[in-house]
Parts: structure tokens; sequence; C-alpha cells
């Protein structure tokens, strides 16, 4: 892979490989917001000191390369750290969002110089909009007349040719524990932001508590010239609808990678080993990574040996492959690939004549990165299977499968205990403790204080504001049974019956073994998550019910005459919630169904559309974060349809563990590391 | 009959560009002298505003008025009088014109206001900085100004809302400059405004980043003027020589020796007609220079005043307003005598057609390719006369010539119409903007509707827009609000109730009209907003009730000091901005307790906010969340704000004291006995802990440990008699005591120990736990000799784990599993091993 093209002028090719290629091209929504960052720069005259908000730096990296800012007048880069600031050019310039912490190390800063008498220009740009918090701060620190303030709008960032994400980590954390609900309303910006792209949405559902979400939908003007809009629905699931998938171990590839080795803004840290070759230019050069402080871009850290590697199906079209297959078929494919690789590599044995030679050589190219990407999978797999095979993580699956089937549940609280007496980490801890509390309803008050008793002992006293956070109203992750009086009765999921209607678990007997192989539960080796069979229940109403995928069963007639006509079943108009009213209604929360206002649209594009034999897209936004393993589950749907495609939209990309760490706080990660 | 549009033309003496002047108004005795005023030009047609020249003499005995305070007048290029009003600050240094008719009037303290035409103001300053040395000089572009300070360095002015002013590069001046000018920031390539100073012998490019001297040898200069589109730029020296250069200075254009034009005195003005013509004004003269360097001398009376426009300029003295522009190519194409382009000779057709001549047909047949572009030129050739009698003639022709035509799209003619109506309608001498086509293109409809209205000419604005189908929401929105100015104020003798009758009329009128007229799409915010300025509260409410959306209502309910109502319609509308906004604004003005009563009282619906005020608080104000959760009773909230204290201090009594609070806290709270319950043991933990350091004098770091790396560290270093007595003093479960032992002595390598602690007694965890945790730490040998107290069954397994498959095959004989042992012989690793395991196989026979 020496001439590595960049990922961006790739990635239209890689859709292409790609089985379902989407029919929306959301590289339009990296292009805004590389552009605007480039504007954005440019209102600041001359070269100018970049200091960044670090947890920017990720999402940043996705839209904009390092160079791309050097020619922009960007002379340094600082992480937006307390301290001094030794800028050498006149222009400084924040990026950061609009939190206190980093505005009240700004003010710092300035006063700083201010002090030494460093005369500097002070640019600040907020993303994505202004907030009237930061203008009261810094006139509260007496430094609002020395600083610039204005936006960079970054909404939407394509992390693969079917998902966007706001990257706003801390989307749950702010909405359910601190009952912050400004990700709501950036979320609803960013989702009018993509009606402006590609046409409003014809029709919105929500499942959610929050029945104020998008407040100004209202007060939107469709633009005329987008009537044939291709998305022909937008399906809003709240995460709290269902906490309990995120809390579950995602069991496709591409989530076990995040749960084992951590995927952070679509890049994972590993051993420097796996991605360099002796005699092969580095696979993928990670210049899209900002860098961790100015210079180290070029060699990474000697001591630490570790590499950031974008993991990307645009350069990577065997990740393509991989990600959303069930870990445990990895290893065949794997298998597969390296045979395929290795006949390759022997074409060169038979060939003959000099044209043979030099078609070889011709596919040498390709070979060598398909080699490299093998290397690194393989490499990637073996860190997971080590972990796999250690007991805690058959130990903590094994209660989560018990729990989820309600098989002696009093038991599997015990076993919890007996994890954290084995030293299990807190956040797998806390995870099969919120899951049980969840699928039960509640934890019997005894058991529970004596499990929080452990917790806190085990992992120190510190945890105990966690502990109140998830218990407390909103979230009502972990509750005791009975409740204590005082407190108003939280909504509850009677999860055995909402498993029942939405058919959430499979039989892991023999002869469904055929049958999970088919089923979105596949990626959950079982089960599958309800955020999933929600948006079936919309979107691919069989699917529920039974298996699509299964050969003619002759329940329901007159879907199968058409199955059998084609190879797929054609999706069905988006008709809401029809069907499903009852177990919705188990499900805590509202849900709502809006048609726009029949003035904007020329009546149901989405039924004309679908006669054209046309493909729509269904935009399914996860307000609150969503798992790669829900992803693969939606990409699985879409493929059974034929003529849906779905956009997956979120917060950001969650895994059980980032939920906990986010829910548990940056004061206890702190205390941890300064003891 | 109208004279021929070729009667205002005149070609320069050498070659055949033909320039034009075109009287737009006569205004005999309407203006003063405008020698003895300094005088300011709006673009685009815009009004004059004029003020008394301090500087020159006047004479006295004529009907002059008293010159005691300073008087500004604002003329429209028609004579008509718009606005006067006096200027009570300090001595005005400039004045001039917004890209939106505002005036800008600026003095020497620095303080700028923004006269809109019904004369009422905002007002901004530049700074203290700006106060102190004092303003001696300034340029106006439409979108920002410049000033010069009494210390010489140059403030710059971005919009006009009042933001702070940026200082740009010092120029290093000992004096000020000679003349100078700017380039405003939309005409730089750069995109930031470029200053031009005239020093010594050179010219000074200044922007916000350095200050470039340009090595001129021929300066000084006495005036300066770059070209509307900022690409050029014409200076005259002292020796009167008028010198046309790039802005960038690497191309010199022209070069005239203007004494020699015939002017009287100095010169007054040397401004730019379009892109490409300089006129350079006398008393009673003014004088066209071309590019080529020609030049056209025009009459004057008295002093003229020129304003650069971007197809021309205009020329204002005391009898006449003057458009002097080139000829626009279509109506010399047209008009040009013995022009035989195609739209000449289909004028000529339509003009014999009209006469019944057969030329007619012979004409139009000459052209007949051509045809098309005859009649686009026709049309637009239209759109450059003035009177609406040439106007009609060349729409006519244009219409007849497209009846020859097979497929004419007839969009322009009719935009062009359009156009035309509205231009008409506007340059009548009572509204008084002499708009030309190109800027009325340039300057956009939407405009000139803006303009309209601020000249509170609302009818023709509403119909103009309704004619050109734009929307009518602005235009309502001015009236709306110049209604609610003017209403008259509540009779004297009715009291309140005349008030709120005279009140509810107005309300009523508006609403009706904005439904009648606005789609509902006009927003009351502002009006109303505008309502409560003037002093009409009662009248604001009832406006603002129209509102629908929240956001535009709650800045002005905090205004009104509806706070509750405020509160209420920001958590509505899911702007968390929004609320921050309310609650910050609340948190100043209110007092703390009816603050949080506020908030509290507010119930499930105000919640969001109260939560909102947490997050921030907890950031930024901590005292006051600790008194927002003591006012509410929140037991539970104060001990975790505690705890969370305690985690960020690093003194050992001081996050002892904390933890004793919190469990303070949770013990008030009767549900809450488990956490309390937790934090006593906590602090009894912090103080084991302190007390342990203090043993160890300090060495190991003991606080701040949970239990179990208390345990560990203990047992680490050797002090497992302590470790037995946190446990049992913290009722350590026997199984994770066990485990943290097991894990402790594996990793201090301590095996005697290990066995002697597994012998202590039955462990509760068993036995395979210390098997497999001494293998994972690759331990092998030390976990085979703890396979033997494992279950039976699984014995076999796990020495095959720890590698021993010696040991793994005499546990298969002694439990006499053959098939086991065989499967073992078909995986062992090494022949020498199947061999053994061959021979077990043998003997069990």
């Amino acid at each position: 892979m020496a001439p590595a093209p960049a990922p961006i002028s790739n990635a239209p090719q890689a859709a292409q490989t790609d089985k379902h290629e989407p029919s929306i091209n959301t590289d339009v929504l990296r292009d805004i917001g590389t552009r605007s960052l480039i504007d954005t720069l440019n209102s600041v005259n001359g070269a100018k000191t970049l200091v960044l908000d670090p947890s920017l730096a990720g999402p940043l990296g996705l839209v904009i390369e390092v160079s791309t800012l050097k020619n922009h007048g960007v002379d340094k880069m600082f992480w937006l750290e307390a301290g001094p600031l030794a800028a050498s050019t006149t222009n400084i310039v924040y990026l950061c969002r609009p939190s206190i912490k980093h505005v009240k190390i700004i003010a710092d800063q300035i006063k700083r110089h201010a002090r030494e008498s460093q005369k500097h220009l002070y640019n600040l740009f907020l993303v994505p909009r202004k907030s009237t918090v930061v203008t009261r701060i810094l006139e509260e620190e007496g430094v609002l007349g020395d600083i610039n303030i204005s936006t960079y709008n970054l909404q939407f960032i394509p992390i693969a040719d079917d998902v966007v994400s706001l990257e706003n980590e801390n989307a749950f954390k702010e909405l359910w524990v601190d009952g912050d609900e400004t990700a709501v309303y950036s979320s609803a910006l960013a989702l009018v932001t993509l009606q402006k792209l590609y046409g409003p949405f014809p029709r919105i559902r929500l499942a959610t508590l929050l029945t104020r979400s998008l407040p100004e939908q209202g007060t939107l003007e469709p633009d005329p010239s987008a009537a044939t809009a291709p998305i022909d629905s937008l399906i809003i699931l709240d995460r709290h609808v269902d906490m309990i998938t995120p809390l579950l171990t995602q069991l496709t590839y591409e989530g076990l990678v995040d749960e084992v080795i951590g995927i952070q803004n679509s890049h994972i840290e590993i051993p420097l080993s796996l991605l360099t070759v002796p005699n092969a230019p580095n696979p993928s050069n990670p210049s899209a990574a900002l860098p961790s402080t100015s210079a180290s871009n070029v060699t990474p850290v000697s001591n630490e040996k570790t590499k950031k590697h974008h993991l990307t199906p645009a350069t990577d079209p065997l990740f393509a492959e991989l990600r959303d297959l069930n870990f445990s078929s990895v290893g065949k494919r794997l298998n597969k690939v390296a045979h395929r690789l290795d006949e390759d590599y022997k074409a060169r044995l038979q060939a003959k004549t000099v044209a043979q030679l030099r078609d070889f050589v011709g596919k040498l190219g390709g070979l060598q990165t398909e080699h490299q990407a093998l290397r690194l999978h393989t490499g990637l797999s073996e860190m997971l299977v080590s972990h796999t095979r250690t007991e805690l993580f058959n130990k903590s699956l094994e209660i989560q499968q018990n729990l989820l089937a309600s098989y002696e549940t009093t038991k599997q609280i015990n076993a919890i205990e007996e994890l954290i007496a084995q030293g299990a980490d807190m956040q797998t801890i806390i995870r099969l403790l919120c899951l049980a509390s969840l699928t039960t309803g509640g934890i019997k008050t005894k058991a529970l204080e004596s499990i929080k008793r452990e917790i806190l002992q085990a992992f120190g006293y510190n945890y105990l504001p966690l502990l109140l956070s998830l218990s407390a109203h909103p979230l009502s992750a972990v509750l005791p049974v009975p409740l204590p009086p005082s407190s108003d009765p939280p909504s509850k999921l009677p999860f055995a019956a909402v498993r029942k209607s939405l058919r959430l678990l499979i039989d892991d007997s023999p002869e469904a073994i055929e049958e999970v192989e088919n089923d979105i539960s596949y990626v959950y080796s079982g089960y599958a998550p309800i955020s999933v069979r929600l948006v079936q229940c919309v979107a691919q109403k069989g699917g529920v019910i039974s298996n699509p995928a299964e050969k003619a069963p002759p329940a329901d007639g007159d879907t199968n005459g058409k199955a059998n006509a084609e190879k797929h079943l054609r999706a069905h108009p988006i008709l809401g919630w029809k069907g499903f009213e009852d177990t919705l209604a188990q499900i805590p929360g509202e849900t709502v169904d809006i048609t726009p206002k029949a003035g904007n649209v020329n009546s149901s594009p989405s039924v004309t559309s679908l006669r054209n034999d046309q493909t729509t897209t269904t935009v399914v936004f996860f307000l609150g974060g969503c798992t790669y393993t829900e992803i693969a589950a939606l990409r699985w749907v879409s493929r059974q349809n034929r003529g849906r495609k779905f956009l997956i939209a979120t917060t950001s990309i969650i895994s059980g563990k980032s939920l906990i760490d986010s829910i548990a706080g940056a004061d206890s990660r702190t205390k941890e590391t300064s003891r | 009959m109208t004279e021929h549009p070729t009667a205002t033309w005149a070609a320069m003496p050498e070659g055949n560009v033909f320039y034009r002047r075109q009287q737009v108004y006569s205004i005999p005795g309407k203006l003063p002298d405008l020698n003895d005023y300094v005088v300011a030009g709006c673009r685009n047609g815009g009004p004059l505003a004029m003020m008394r020249d301090n500087t020159k003499l006047v004479a006295l005995g004529r009907s002059t008025p008293a010159f005691a305070k300073a008087q500004i007048q604002v003329y429209s290029l028609a004579g008509e009088g718009l606005l006067l009003f006096s200027w009570d600050q300090g001595k005005i240094i400039k004045f001039g014109w917004t890209a939106d008719e505002k005036l800008v009037v600026l003095n020497e303290e620095g303080v700028y206001r923004l006269y809109d035409l019904q004369g009422d103001y905002t007002q901004h300053s530049l700074g203290t900085e700006a106060a102190e040395m004092g303003i001696v000089d300034a340029r106006i572009h439409p979108n920002g100004l410049v000033a010069l300070t009494g210390s010489l360095l140059l403030l710059e002015v971005k919009d006009w809302e009042g933001g702070k002013p940026l200082t740009l590069a010092s120029p290093g001046l000992t004096e000020p400059p000679h003349a100078w000018a700017i380039i405003p920031p939309d005409l730089n390539i750069s995109r930031h405004v470029e200053v031009l100073l005239s020093v010594e012998s050179t010219i000074l490019a200044v922007d916000n980043l350095e200050a470039v001297d340009q090595r001129l040898s021929r300066g000084p200069f006495t005036h300066v003027s770059p070209s509307p589109n900022g690409k050029l730029l014409a200076l005259l020296t002292f020796s009167e020589q008028l010198w046309v250069v790039s802005t960038d200075f690497q191309r010199s254009l022209a070069d005239i020796d203007t004494s020699s034009l015939g002017g009287e005195g100095s010169v007054l003005q040397v401004e730019w007609c379009g892109n490409d013509a300089i006129i350079v004004t006398w008393s009673n003269l003014a004088v066209l220079v071309g590019p080529s360097g020609d030049t056209l001398p025009y009459m004057y009376y008295g002093a003229p005043f020129a304003v650069s426009e971007v197809d021309g300029v205009r020329v204002v003295d005391r009898e006449v307003c003057d458009l002097i522009q080139k000829v626009p190519a279509s109506s010399l194409s047209v008009f040009r005598p013995g022009s035989t382009s195609p739209s000449a000779i289909l004028f000529d057709a339509w003009d014999s057609f009209t006469q019944r001549s057969a030329k007619a047909d012979d004409n139009i047949r000459s052209i007949r390719p051509d045809l098309a572009v005859a009649v686009n030129e026709c049309i637009d050739a239209a759109g450059r006369e003035w009177e609406p009698y040439w106007q009609r003639r060349l729409l006519n022709a244009a219409k007849f010539g497209w009846g020859f035509l097979d497929l004419y799209d007839p969009t322009d003619f009719v935009n062009m119409g359009q156009a035309l109506k509205v231009m008409n309608a506007v340059r009548f001498y009572d509204i008084g903007i002499p708009l030309t086509y190109s800027q009325y293109q340039y300057a956009s409809p939407s405009h000139l509707i803006a303009r309209l209205t601020s000249r509170n000419l609302h009818l023709l604005a509403l119909r103009i827009s309704s004619f050109l189908s734009l929307k009518p929401d602005v235009v309502l929105k001015h009236w709306a609000c110049a209604k609610i100015a003017r209403a008259k104020p509540a009779t004297t003798g009715g009291g309140k109730d005349a008030e709120l009758t005279a009140d509810e009329e107005v309300c009523k009128s508006i609403v009706e009209k904005f439904e009648q007229l606005g789609n509902g799409e006009v927003s009351y915010a502002d009006i109303a907003k505008r309502a409560w300025e003037v002093g009409k509260a009662g009248l604001a409410t009832k406006l603002l009730d129209h509102e629908p959306r929240a956001s535009d209502q709650v800045p002005l309910l905090l205004m009104m000091q509806e706070d509750r109502l405020a509160l209420l319609k920001a958590v509505d509308s899911g702007d968390t901005d929004l609320v921050y906004h309310v609650l910050l604004h609340l948190h100043k003005r209110l007092p703390l307790g009816s603050f949080f009563r506020l908030i509290e009282d507010g119930g499930t619906k105000l919640a969001p906010a109260s939560k909102l005020l947490q997050v921030y608080a907890r950031e930024q104000n901590r005292e006051m969340l600790r008194d927002f959760y003591y006012s509410d009773d929140r037991r539970v909230e104060s001990a975790v704000l505690s705890l969370d204290e305690a985690s960020q201090m690093t003194d050992p009594a001081a996050i002892l004291t904390s933890v004793k609070a919190a469990q303070k806290f949770f013990s008030e709270d009767k549900d809450r006995g488990f956490e309390a319950k937790m934090m006593d043991e906590n602090a009894r933990l912090l103080a084991y802990q302190q007390q342990l350091e203090k043993e160890s004098d300090g060495k190991i770091t003991f606080f701040g440990l949970s239990i179990n790396e208390t345990l560990r560290t203990l047992l680490m270093n050797g002090m497992s008699k302590k470790a037995d007595k946190v446990k049992s003093d913290f009722k350590v479960a026997d199984k994770r005591f066990w485990y943290v032992k097991l894990h402790a002595l594996t990793a201090m390598r301590d095996f005697e120990g290990l066995d002697a602690f597994a012998r202590s007694k039955r462990s509760p965890i068993g036995y395979e736990a210390f098997v497999r945790h001494l293998l994972e730490k690759g331990h092998s040998k030390e976990a085979t000799s703890y396979v033997i107290r494992c279950d039976s069954p699984r014995r076999v397994d796990l020495y095959v784990e720890c590698g021993d498959w010696r040991l793994a095959g005499r546990e298969c004989k002694e439990r006499g599993d053959k098939a086991k042992l065989e499967s073992l012989k078909r995986t062992c690793p090494n022949s020498l091993i199947a061999r053994e395991l061959e021979q077990m196989l043998g003997s069990m026979k």
C-alpha cells in the first residue's frame, strides 16, 4: 500500500465494493465540516496558534488533516490544558466545546499573559454553538473584552458510509444523570441540517421520554428543490428505552474490539508491531490523528510502543468484511482470506510468460495491502481470543445470558458478588448489576445492599455517588425491591413481557442454530437488541414476528408470495407502529408519530417512491449513543430488505464501559490517577 | 416630446467614449451653499448629510441661523429635508453613511452614534483608550470605520454592532498623514480592511498585521481616493498632478496635470466615476478625467459635491442634482449617431413600423440572425434610460422584435418592466431616491424596501414588496414599530382605562394588519420589544401573546421582569442556552432566596431549569449549589456534593471532614441508612489509614485506598496481622479476602506464605482459583502443587493446563479413566510424553 491514497477519495469505491451501498452520500457532511473549519481559521488573519480541546481532537481528526491546518496558517497546536501557554504568534485561536472547565482555563491563560504583559489577540471558537454560560464566565473572570467569540458548527461526522455521529461522548450522562438537555437541542439542530441536505423527513417517529425533542421541527422551511427526498422516515430512539443492550458484552468483531481495546473516534491504539512490516511502508499514515502535542506526530513516543490506527472500511476492505461478523466466525473468515491470499501468491509460480509475470506484479500491490490487513486483523483477533478465554469474561457472559433468560436470577446476583471477589473490573460489575436490576425489575433490598457494600469496599467508597446516580430517578438503572416508600415510582420495563412480544431471545437449541444466524440476534449470540427490534417494528414488521430470511414459513401468506417471487422481501412502506401498539405500551416512555404538515410534503413520497422501485433511506437516530453491535444489526436488517437502507445517526458510539465511565464522571477517574 | 437621450451625451475629445450628464433633479434654492458645509453623501442615491464647516468664514447679514450648536441636516437628493438634529456631544470629527442608510456621527471622544432617518439613534464608543487619546480623523465605509487617534494609531470598527474596536498595525507616524483613505474589507483579497496613509513622499498601506511602506517618491498627496471596486487608486499631489495607479502600486495607469484644466483655487474633491473615470472638482467646475487621460469639463454653480457610485458619479450643487456616467454599452449601441448595430436597426424598424413605413420589414430582415441580441439590448437599454417615454419606446421595440422570433423567453422583459416601474416610483422627486438600474441590481430590491421603510414610506414599500412578491413582514414590522412609537401617549385625563383602550386599539390594528397581510409569519417579539422600549408595557405583553416562538419571547419577558414566565418559556423551548440565559440573568438580579424559591416553586415544570442550574453551579459556583441544596432540604445531593469536594481535596484532614459531613447528611434522610453506614465505614477507614501511615513513618501510602487496596498494600508489606484486623473491622467477606491475599502473595512470589495461607483453613474459594491464578501469572510449577486439592474430576484437565502430562496421566490411571488417558495421548505435545502415557496405558491393562 505504498501510494496510500487519501481516505476520503477512496471512500466512494469502498462504498461500492460494500454490498449495500447507501443511497445517501454522507461525505457531504464531512466536506461541510472541513470547509467550515477552514473558513473559521481563515477568518483570523495571519499565523495563529491553535489551542484545542482534547475531546475535540478525535472528531476533528475525522474531518481534517494536520497538514491542511498548517496550510491555513496554523503555526503550532496545543492542548487546552491548565497551565501557561507559550504562544509565539499574535493570534491565538481556541477551539473547544462550551464547557465551563475549558473556559476557566482560557480565562486563566489570558490573565497570565496580561500579567506577563504579552500581547495577543484571542479568538474563541465554540463547538457547535455559542453559549451564554461561556460569555458569563468570561465576564466574571474579567476577560470578556479581550476575546472574540465565534462558533464552529461541527455536527454529524460520517464515521462509516452509513453511520454519522455527533461524537459527543457524554450525551447519555448529561441527559439522564445531570438532566442537562443540551444534547437534545444540539441533536435537533443537527437533524435539521440533515434535512436541509437531504430533504425533509416525511415522518418522524420517536420512542422517547423526551417528548419535547425536536422543538423547532414545526418552524422549519423545507427546501423545495429537495422534494424528492430519498429519506422516507426518521426514527428516533432514546437510549433510555433500551438500556439493556449497551450493558451486554458486544460479540461482533468491531464491537468486541471496542470492548477489549477501545475504539476512540474510529481510532484504535494497538501495538506498533501489528502495523509495521519490515519491508513495507506504513499501511495507513495516521495523519488523520491529530498530534498529542505540537510535534509528536512524526515519531510515536518510543517507550509506549503503541500507535493510533484509523479503523475504516475505506482503506481496509477486509475490515468491512469482518466488522459485523459474530466473533465466533471471524476466525473462519480470516482463515479463508489467508488461503485465498496464499493461492494468489502462488499464482507467481504459474507465471510462465513475461506477460503473466507482469500481470502478477501489477497485482502485487493489492496483495500486499491485503496481506497487511490480514496481519493486522489476525493480530487483533489473537488479542481478542486471549481475552475471551479468560474466566472473568466467560463468567460475565454466562451471567448476562442467564439474566436475559431470567434463569435463576438470585443465583446470578450471587455470581456477581463472586466476580467482585475475584477482582473483576468495576465497569463489568456495574454493567452486570444494572442488567440484573433492569431485567428483573429490581433487586431485593438486602441483596442489593450487600452487593453495593462489596463494590464500595472493593473499588473504593468514592463510587458511592455513582451508585446513587444509577438508582436516581430518571435513570433508575439499579433499583431496590421493594422501593422505599418516599420515592416516586419510576417507569419500569416489564422485561419478561417485552422479551416475549419482541422475540428478543432466540433459543440456543441445536435446531435453532440456523435461525440464530438468520436473525439480528446473531450479534449477541442469541439476544436481539430491543432498540433494533423496535426499528424493525417500523421498518421490517415481519422480522419481529418471525424470521424473514427463513425459507417461506407458511405463517403469513401474502408477504410470502412476494418473498418467493423476489429474492428478498420488498421493504414495505413506513406505516408507523401499527401492529405493535401493545408492545410499545409496555415500554416506558411515550411514542410519537409525526407526519409533518401536509403542505410540506406532497402526500407520502415513501409510498410513491417505493412503487418506483427506488431505494429509500430510513434515518435511525440514537439519542444517547449506540453500540457497534446495534449498527451491525441494523446493517443486517437493511440487507434483508430490498429498497430500504438505513442511515444510522447517533450522538456517539458507546459501549457499556464508556457508558459506565461517563456516568461515574471524571471526578472518580481523576481521583484514581492522582493517588 | 422629451428630448432625445443623446442630448445629454458628450464625447471625450479623443476617441469614441461617451459620457452623459443626466440631470436628475432640479433643486434651485433648496440646498445651502455647499462650500460652507461639510457634506457626506450616501451611495446608491442615498441622502446627503451636511454640517456647517466651522473652519470657513460666514458672511453676516444674510439670514444665517445661529451656529451656537453643531447641527446636522439631512437632505434627499431631490433637496427635501429629511432630518435635522443638533449635536450636544463633543466635537464631531466625521460623519458618513452605512450600507443601510444610517448616518454615523463620530466625535473626538470616540463616541459614535448611528442615526436612522427618523432621528432615532444607537450610541457606541471606541473605548476608554480612544477617549483619552482623542480621535483626530476617521474614514467611514458602509460596513465599518477606521479612526485615527490622537496618538496616531488606527482603530477599526467592524459592522455596526458596537463591537470592540480592533487596533491595526502601528504605522509609526509622527504627524498626521497628509491624506488617507481606506479600502473596505469586502474589496480586498485578504478580506480585511486596508488603510492607505500619505506620509511624507510615500504611501503606507496598513492592515491588521503590518504596515507596508510602498516606497513612492511622488508624494505627499493631498487626495487619496480608491475606486469603487477597490482595484485602483487616484492620487493628487501637491503640485496638482493626478496619478492613477493600481492599489498594489504595480501598474501606473494615468498621469495628468490638473492645474491646466481651468479650475480656480484648490481642488475640492477627487472622486471616481464608476471604475474607470475620475472627477476632479473645483469651485464652479467639475472635470471628468477618462481612462486615457482625456478630459470633459462640466460647469457648476458654486461648489459642487460629488458622490462616487458603482456606475457613475453624482454631482450636486445649489441648482441641480446630476448623475454623470459613462454611457452604458446598450444605450450606446441603440442611440449612437450612425450606429448600425442590430439594436439600433431594430429600434429604427419599430419607429418605421409605428409610422407605417415599409422600411420596418427591410430593417428586420437585415438583422434576422442577430435579432435575439438586438431584443436583449433594447431591453437593457430601456433599463438605462431615465425618461419613461424612452423606456416605453425601447421596450416596445424589444416587444416588436421578439414577435419575429420563434422562441423567446420573456422573463427578462417582464423583470425589466417590473424593475422600471419600481425605479420610476422611487425616483419621483417626493421620494428622492434616484436609483440607476445597476445600483438597483447591486443593492437588491429588499434593500430598497428597507430604505423606503426607514423613510416611513410604508405604503409604497408594501406595494412594491407585493408587486415584486417579496415577503411583507419587514415592512409590516417597521410599520408596527413606527405606529407604536407614534401612537398618542395615553390621554392625560382618562387615566389607566384610556391607556388600556388605546393599547387595545393599537394592538388590535397591528394584529389585524399582520394577519391580513403577513401570512402569520411576522414575529411579534420585535414589535413587543419596541413597545416596551417606548414604555408601553401593557401593549408589549399583549403583543407578546401573539408570538409563537419562545426564543423570541424570552429576552423581552426578562426585560419586563416577567421572570417566571420567561423561565417557563425558555424551558419549553428546549434550548438549554436560553434557559441558562434566563437563569444567569435572574441569579444576578434577584436575591438568592427568591431566586431559589422561584425555581423550587416551579415544580416539575421547571425541573430542567433546576437541573441546569445544578450543572452550572457544580463547576462554577459551589457555594450557591450548597445553599440551593440546603434551602431545598436535599440531603442526598448535599452529601454527594460534599463527597465530590472531598475527591478534589488533598489535605487528609479536610477530606475526613467532608466525608463526615456527607455521613451526617445521609443520616438525616431516613431512606439513606445504608449510605450513612457506608460513609461511616469510609470515615473509619480513612482514620485507620492515617494511623497506618503514621506507623509506617509515611513510607507507605494508604490514605484514600479502597479496602481491597488497603489489604493488598498491607499484605505486600508483610503486615498480615493488620490485614486480618482490617478484615474483621470492616467485615470483609471471606471469599474476597482470600482472593486479595492470593493475588497479593502471588504478586510478591511469596509461595511459602501462599502455601501456609492455603493450609490455614479450608479455602472458601476452592483451590482451583489458586491454580488458575498462578497459571495466569506464569507460575505453572507452583500451580501444579495445588491441583491435588481440587475436585478430583477437574484434576486431569488442570494438570494438563499446568503442562504436567505425567501427573495428568497418573491421575487418569488412579481413576481408571482409560478413555481420558487415550485422549491425552492423542493431544500431548511430544513423543516422549506420548511414550510415557503409552506405558501407563499399558500398565492399566
